[in-house]
């Protein structure tokens, strides 16, 4: 039986007993939505609309519906794909890494983090598929011969090997995602009556796989949990040392950087926990699970922020000092190009939400704030968005040849699509709270009785 | 004599747990127990054997890898090998680095895919499934031991009232 | 089916006639041996047998089969009578002239199926316009029917009606005037003759839109030979250019093929080239070295060398040109653009003095590329004005739009009773003629050509023609009653072999030479003046020339070599005078560039909104115009581009700065190299003493001593020692910037035209591009001594000095042999060939782009749109005349694929084939490329390094030769020659 210093702050607020927990979980699926939900989810059904007429004027036109051109061959598109990957990252640290590290506290945001991670790469994925020149061929990238001739895929290629990581970290998520969802579909299961609703009943009792909680399948269902948790910590270091790679392994000043793999994975931790607590945050209200997401577990994520944040720095910092010290003239132009060239304004907001702002959680009247850490959060997503802004688009503009120099600005469309997905992600999200158990109740309960408040009071 | 089966209720899993151990002490054999959430301890306290699903999972990693490394190795050396970027074609050995991290994925793919449908079909799990569970409240916040006992019921139902048990049913077979 | 059926005989056995049964028993009937063709013998009561069945099954599955099989129909339209020349598929080349009135050049004329697709050179070289010309072909604006007071006529009409007129005209003793370009056809000016002994007072009048004028009289005057000296640049020690373009538009297709050849540095012999001119030329930034006057300042300078040559002293700024030249007697040339023909006498003299006659400039076997004569052409139209001229008949001119004095001529021509165009097009001046008899187009015309003293060559039709026109000998033969041009061509050439002479394109006649008289005219003095006031001067692109073939979408979007802008002309200016006058040039959000407006008077005529573009290299307080644009009937690709400086003429210039700002379209918004390693340069004087100087490799430390980039790699390379290495060499001292390999490549390529939007948004798809570099005030060296930072280094190294040093750099696909591309490609769909080409299969490309990124050259382009059959691309690839010019033997591609350089892979695959089928080794002369094929000055050599015979291997060695980038060791198969300047 776990046992629990009792300094440590309560992880369950206001004397939750197993069924209060059961009640408070099953309520969103229960209740109607309040308005709070309804604002949220028409406005990013609106954006998502607006993406999905970008995306489909992008297939019809021609990819020269973008900005790009014939020096800046990427930019938003990658941009964007690295930036939600990146996002992905924080759900399976939170719910792989941490378990193994038998941190209790992730009990409470792990399941809406994980589905943040499969929602996010699931935006992702997209761009792969739309930043083509010609959409309706992309399963030419799966090795599979093609029709003119046993043309087969390039394992030498760092987008090949994008696919697979992808592919695998996205279905290795909802797996593992599932298998712990499957005991609290069937918590709902035998909520639902089948008098007053039928359909939900049905529905639970399907997606519940038909679990009863036998003893043998809860010891089961631990070493899976374990076993997931110690396939998918690697492989969420590998994904995004995999997409580093697309520019790590290239020839472009300002690209090709050996520290790219681990630089990457931080900055996809930092932005993904910022993400994280943007969502917790908003859904903590929209679904009242206030006793759930206490500000101890923002509190632990500000402290996870600050701690990548400041490696990020460090990490441009390294990469300054490299091209200094490196002495080839292209990586120092790429890099004094970077800092002072036309997308200063790029790096300085870089420099600033990703490196000065994170700095604030110093504070711990600013770490404990809900509102302080709500607005930082932003300002992380922003600046990691501009972090991969400015490594594609200031590399590329101005790389070997100076005749090919030239300038990137994004169209609408360009724009569209990346608010499309933020809408995507977030109309996800949104039906996902309110038809999913936001809370590993199953594991929540098993803590209660060490990290609960009632029983940190008694003693 | 007819075979009755008690379901004892318990409203605690340290309860419950004392009373697996004290009902096996005394050569009771308890047919299941079924929990909201794992309990720790509790398998070995019924005795349960040790779950192989670690080690299946290690032998389909193990598949991934070696599938992964024979697809690569027929296309790129066997049937077509093509000079790209100047790389050496020539040998598996030889162009092995780009191919770790397409390797990898695989293994894990395989590994972790299998494994969960391992665990599916051993626990019996598939969509649709009607549960087996004789109490609903077992999902919630109540804990059951399934008992299937011949003969002298009430010492039995004594025993589990004495261990904690709120509420005893039984049920004829 | 059992055998034991009964087959009735017919109706009388079934009613079981007698006669039946009796015949049964006839010897003479047999049964039907139905037993025996199924093999069975014994038929009594046996069902179907295996092998029955077999049988029938067989025999089903064949009638299946055979019922099923239809062969597919492919519904291509073979000749109904094949010319026996033309095979399907196989390229088919005629010799050829291409003369437009402005632009002369003897060339090869590559045919498909019957269809002119490509112009290679023969005597002459060619450039951009002559490249271009074949699209000119095609072009749908031309006129498709004769006119008649402008709406659609036909021949018969016509001609019945001029007929009638001209006879009436002559008979009333009126003035008929031929108003003609240049004409080098001899028979054409017979065929004038011929006319003008038919109607009486024909007046034959030959006006050129860039005249020269000036020295055609100055050559009057001081030889009595009116013609243009022919030059030979290739014996020259000592070149001096006083803003003569001639590598460019001045003078003879040959000048930049001979300036070539005297500027070889192996073998030490490099001609000295001074430029003395106010706005840069293409042969100002190949010049060694270049002096920056006002146009104003020209006549002074020449002066001042004439005396210093005489003794006296020189002005400082051609001090040293002046001991250089008169160093070289007899072995030096100056020459000059001006129109004046002061001063041309002045030039004249000067040569003279040199004893350049005869040795490097030949006035014995003058060039006739330029006859027209202004006061003729003045007189005309004075003339027209008094009411004298009852009938003009035009030929190759456009005087509404060329000439200075339109005006005058357009209130003249209402004047005239009879007005003939026979313009290709409906043009500015065609319009306002009563008759237009379309000519045809040089590929569909007969015809012939002095272009030099003793030297004719020959045009021939190469498809008939494709619209309803007629050439304009054939309309002047029927306006005589006569026919068939040629037969009198033929005739007209009875003293030569005719076959022959048309095989080839040429021959060269031993009628002997003019005698020019020596030197008699008095020279001319002027002192050294400069106004102070801002000069105009008005000059040519490479792309446009006079504007003939403004229409054409290839030349109006192959970037100028300086200004690397296209679509366009702009007043050019120097950054220190636009910043005087509070002009500016900047760069967009997408990188695109914007430039204010001016209104610009000269000579009392106004051009509104002009823009204007900061050019390095344009001297102080000048400003120039490019002629040719300005069009406003040229065609819908052509039409109201730019502006037009004929209206202008040179002169003092009024600037007014007006609000609102141009959009340019440049394709290279970056001017310097940035202190970078790019062209390596060194100059003549280290490279006697140091053949690798400018071209020291760097060495870097391996576990076996130190090496070279080229030989330190992580792999076992690939062996390309075997077959052929197709590799390429081109010498950055040879190049010119010319740019006719860019239009090469375009038209073998079937490289599609984008527009100014796309060109502003940096989508050019030039296959080939010439980067273009200026020299820097600012270098390391000099940061270095002066201690500046790092950022401001960069910073001030981004602007181009105010006289830069110009150097220019083909770049297409390198073909890396460690190909960066390659490698990242998901789906294989770039991999390197056993040849060393760098293939690009565009049926598997997906479009990732990513080998676009990863290209350190940046030469990969991209489909960003579909550039064919778009109406939104409304250029000759969605044109079903325009299509006609594709290569059948490069394929279209598609939108949302990448495409690039493929060494004219389609080329080498021929040559394969031919060697093949004449069973002999591949000829590795025949190896050429639509870049190295075209290019004047050999500067682009192409071939197999493997082939010890050819040039390319001791090019690869040469101490010259370096990879761009060798640093990255991506070993390209396209390797640079050092850029050697002749200077101290």
């Amino acid at each position: 039986m776990h046992k629990e210093s009792e300094i440590r702050d309560p992880l369950i607020l206001g004397n939750k007993s197993y069924h209060d927990i059961t009640k408070d979980i099953a309520f969103p699926v229960e209740g109607k939505a309040n308005k709070y939900w309804w604002i949220l989810f028409s406005l990013s059904l609106v954006l998502f609309l607006w993406g999905v007429v970008s995306m489909a004027y992008t297939i019809g036109t021609g990819i020269g519906a973008w900005g790009l051109n014939k020096t800046v061959n990427w930019a938003w598109d990658i941009t964007n794909f690295v930036w939600w990957i990146g996002i992905g990252h924080a759900g399976t640290l939170i719910s792989a890494v941490l378990l193994l590290f038998r941190q209790k506290w992730r009990m409470s945001i792990n399941r809406s983090a994980e589905a943040m991670t499969i929602f996010g790469v699931a935006q992702a994925a997209l761009f792969p598929l739309i930043h083509m020149g010609r959409p309706w061929l992309a399963y030419y990238v799966f090795p599979i011969p093609n029709q003119f001739g046993s043309l087969w895929v390039n394992f030498n290629s760092p987008l090949l090997w994008d696919v697979f990581a992808i592919s695998t970290y996205f279905s290795v998520s909802v797996v593992f995602w599932y298998i712990g969802l499957i005991p609290d579909f069937a918590m709902l299961r035998d909520r639902m009556s089948a008098k007053t609703a039928p359909l939900k009943k049905q529905l639970y009792s399907f997606l519940s796989f038909g679990w009863s909680g036998k003893a043998k399948h809860w010891q089961r269902f631990e070493e899976v949990s374990l076993v997931l948790a110690g396939l998918a910590t690697p492989l969420v270091f590998s994904v995004h040392s995999i997409v580093s790679m697309d520019f790590a392994t290239s020839i472009i000043p300002g690209w090709h950087t050996t520290i790219f793999p681990p630089y990457f994975v931080l900055g996809a931790l930092f932005s993904g926990f910022a993400m994280v607590e943007t969502l917790l945050i908003i859904m903590r209200k929209v679904v009242n699970m206030e006793a759930y997401i206490t500000i101890k577990h923002i509190e632990y994520m500000n402290i996870i922020i600050l701690l990548t944040g400041s490696l990020v720095g460090t990490a441009y910092i390294t990469e300054l000092f490299m091209s200094w010290y490196s002495g080839v003239e292209f990586e120092q132009y790429a890099f004094l190009n970077r800092a002072t060239g036309p997308y200063w304004w790029a790096y300085a907001i870089m420099m600033t939400c990703n490196v000065l702002t994170p700095q604030l959680y110093w504070f711990s009247s600013i770490r404990k704030s809900f509102i302080a850490t709500f607005i930082l959060s932003i300002f992380v997503n922003i600046g990691m968005w501009f972090e991969r802004f400015v490594i594609i688009v200031t590399s590329l503009h101005r790389d070997y040849l100076p005749s090919a120099w030239t300038m990137f600005s994004p169209t609408f469309i360009d724009i569209g699509i990346y608010l499309g997905t933020i809408g995507f992600f977030f109309v996800l999200f949104l039906l996902y709270a309110r038809t999913f158990p936001v809370i590993a109740q199953a594991e929540l309960k098993s803590i209660v009785k060490s990290s609960g408040s009632e029983y940190k009071n008694k003693k | 004599m007819s075979k009755n089966t008690l379901y004892g209720i318990f409203d605690c899993e340290l309860v419950l747990l004392a009373a697996v151990k004290e009902v096996r002490a005394n050569k009771i054999e308890i047919k299941e127990v079924y929990s909201p959430f794992p309990i720790h301890g509790l398998d070995k306290a019924l005795g349960l054997k040790e779950t192989r699903m670690a080690i299946t999972a290690f032998i389909y990693g193990c598949i991934g890898l070696s599938l992964a490394a024979l697809m690569i190795y027929n296309i790129m050396i066997i049937d077509w090998p093509q000079n790209i970027g100047g790389k050496p074609n020539f040998t598996f050995y030889h162009n092995m680095p780009a191919f770790i991290p397409i390797m990898f994925e695989c293994t894990v793919l395989f590994a972790a895919h299998l494994m969960s449908i391992t665990y599916l079909i051993r626990n019996g799990l598939y969509p649709g499934a009607a549960s087996d569970c004789p109490d609903p409240r077992t999902t919630d916040d109540k804990f059951l031991m399934e008992i299937e006992v011949e003969g002298d019921l009430a010492a039995l139902k004594a025993m589990l009232t004495k261990n904690g048990a709120t509420e005893i049913n039984e049920k004829d077979a | 089916m059992t055998k034991a059926k009964k087959y009735w005989k017919g109706l009388a056995e079934l009613n079981n006639d007698p006669i039946v049964d009796k015949l049964k028993q006839n010897e003479f009937v047999e049964e039907i041996p139905v037993d025996k063709f199924l093999g069975d013998s014994d038929i009594s009561s046996t069902s179907t047998s295996r092998r029955d069945f077999l049988k029938f099954l067989g025999f089903s599955t064949a009638a299946a089969t055979l019922a099923a099989c239809e062969t597919p129909v492919n519904k291509a339209i073979p000749y109904v009578i094949k010319p026996e020349e033309v095979t399907p598929g196989v390229a088919n080349f005629y010799a050829t002239t291409m003369y437009d009135g402005h632009d002369y050049a003897s060339i090869l004329v590559k045919t498909r199926e019957g269809r002119p697709i490509k112009i290679e050179p023969n005597k002459t070289g060619t450039n951009a316009r002559i490249q271009a010309s074949v699209l000119s072909l095609y072009d749908s604006s031309r006129l498709k029917n004769p006119m008649k007071l402008g709406v659609k006529s036909d021949w018969n009409t016509v001609d019945a009606d001029i007929t009638a007129e001209l006879e009436k005209i002559s008979a009333d003793g009126g003035n008929i005037a031929f108003l003609t370009a240049t004409i080098l056809s001899p028979s054409t000016k017979q065929l004038i003759a011929d006319f003008s002994s038919k109607y009486k007072n024909v007046r034959h009048v030959q006006m050129d839109a860039v005249s020269s004028h000036g020295t055609l009289e100055a050559n009057e005057t001081s030889f009595g030979v009116r013609a243009l000296p022919m030059f030979r640049f290739d014996k020259a020690a000592v070149i001096v250019s006083f803003g003569a373009d001639f590598i460019g538009n001045w003078g003879h297709p040959n000048n930049e093929k001979d300036y070539a050849l005297g500027r070889n540095p192996n073998d030490g012999k490099m001609s000295k080239h001074y430029q003395v001119e106010s706005s840069l030329s293409l042969t100002g930034s190949n010049a060694d070295e270049r002096i920056q006057i006002k146009p104003s300042e020209q006549a002074g300078l020449l002066s001042n060398l004439l005396n210093a040559l005489n003794g006296g002293d020189a002005d400082i700024r051609i001090a040293k040109m002046a001991a250089d030249l008169s160093k070289n007697p007899g072995n030096s040339i100056v020459v000059c653009g001006s129109n004046d023909t002061k001063i041309q006498i002045l030039v004249n003299a000067i040569n003279d003095k040199l004893g350049n006659y005869e040795n490097t400039i030949t006035l014995s076997a003058p060039s006739y590329l330029k006859q027209g004569n202004d006061n003729d052409v003045a007189q005309l139209i004075t003339d027209m004005n008094d009411g004298n001229i009852a009938a003009l008949i035009t030929y190759n001119v456009n005087p509404s739009y060329s000439l200075k004095n339109a005006a005058g001529y357009n209130s003249g021509l209402e004047k005239v009773s009879l007005t003939i165009s026979t313009s290709l097009y409906n043009d500015e001046s065609a319009s306002k003629m009563m008759y237009v008899c379309p000519d045809n187009h040089y590929l569909e015309s007969w015809g012939d050509a002095i272009p030099t003293h003793g030297e004719y060559t020959f045009m021939q039709p190469t498809i008939s023609p494709l619209f309803n026109g007629r050439q304009f000998q054939e309309s002047m033969m029927s306006w005589m009653g006569e026919s068939d041009y040629h037969t009198y061509l033929q005739n007209y050439y009875s003293f030569a072999d005719w076959n022959q002479s048309v095989h080839d394109g040429y021959f060269t006649s031993n009628d002997g030479k003019m005698n020019p008289k020596s030197f008699a005219a008095t020279i001319p003095s002027f002192d050294l003046s400069k106004s102070e006031a801002i000069e105009f001067e008005m000059t040519e692109k490479i792309s446009m020339g006079d504007g003939s073939q403004s229409n054409n979408p290839w030349l109006q979007e192959l970037p100028d070599p300086l200004s690397r802008a296209c679509w366009d002309n702009y007043l050019t200016i120097s950054a220190s005078t636009a910043g005087d006058l509070g002009i500016t040039n900047w760069n967009i959000s997408n990188g695109a560039l914007n430039g204010s407006m001016v209104n610009v008077t000269v000579n009392g005529t106004t051009l509104n909104n002009v823009p204007v573009m900061i050019q390095p290299g344009q001297a102080n307080s000048t400003v120039a115009l490019a002629v040719g644009y300005g069009r406003t009937a040229a065609g819908k690709c052509g039409n109201d581009i730019g502006f037009n400086a004929f209206s202008l003429g040179n002169g003092d210039a009024i600037i007014e700065v007006v609000d609102g700002e141009y959009e340019f379209a440049a394709v290279q918004l970056h001017h310097t190299m940035m202190g970078r390693d790019i062209v390596k340069e060194t100059t003549l004087a280290d490279f006697i003493v140091d053949p690798t100087s400018g071209n020291h490799k760097t060495l870097y430390a391996t576990h076996d001593g130190p090496k070279t980039g080229d030989k330190v790699s992580l792999w076992d390379e690939f062996d390309h020692s075997t077959g052929h290495f197709w590799n390429m060499s081109i010498d950055l001292t040879l190049c010119t910037g010319c740019a006719a390999c860019v239009i090469s490549c375009h038209a073998e390529n079937n490289v599609p035209v984008v527009g100014k939007e796309e060109i502003r948004k940096s989508r050019d798809m030039h296959w080939l591009r010439i980067d273009r570099y200026f020299s820097s005030d600012m270098t390391k060296e000099l940061s270095a001594e002066e201690k500046i930072s790092a950022i401001d280094m960069y910073a001030e190294m981004e602007d181009p000095s105010g006289n830069p040093e110009t150097v220019y750099q083909p770049v297409m696909c390198q073909h890396c042999n460690h190909a960066p591309c390659e490698t990242v490609c998901p789906v294989a769909a770039t991999s390197h060939g056993a040849e060393g080409q760098n293939h690009m299969a565009y049926n598997r490309c997906v479009g990732t782009r990513y080998c676009a990124n990863n290209c350190p050259y940046k030469v990969r382009r991209f489909n960003w749109f579909q550039y064919s059959d778009n109406d939104k691309f409304d250029f000759n690839m969605n044109d079903d005349y325009g299509k006609m010019v594709l290569n059948p033997d490069v394929v279209v591609r598609s939108r949302g694929v990448v495409e690039k350089c493929s060494m004219c892979i389609q080329q080498i695959q021929a040559i394969k084939l031919d060697a093949k089928n004449t069973g002999r080794t591949v000829r590795d002369e025949d190896a050429q490329t639509a870049c190295s094929s075209a290019c004047s000055t050999n500067a682009i050599v192409f071939g197999d390094v493997n082939d010890n015979s050819h040039q390319i291997q001791g090019l690869k060695k040469d101490s010259r030769s370096y990879q761009l980038l060798d640093h990255l060791n991506v070993d390209p198969s396209v390797f640079y020659q050092t850029k050697i300047r002749n200077k101290a």
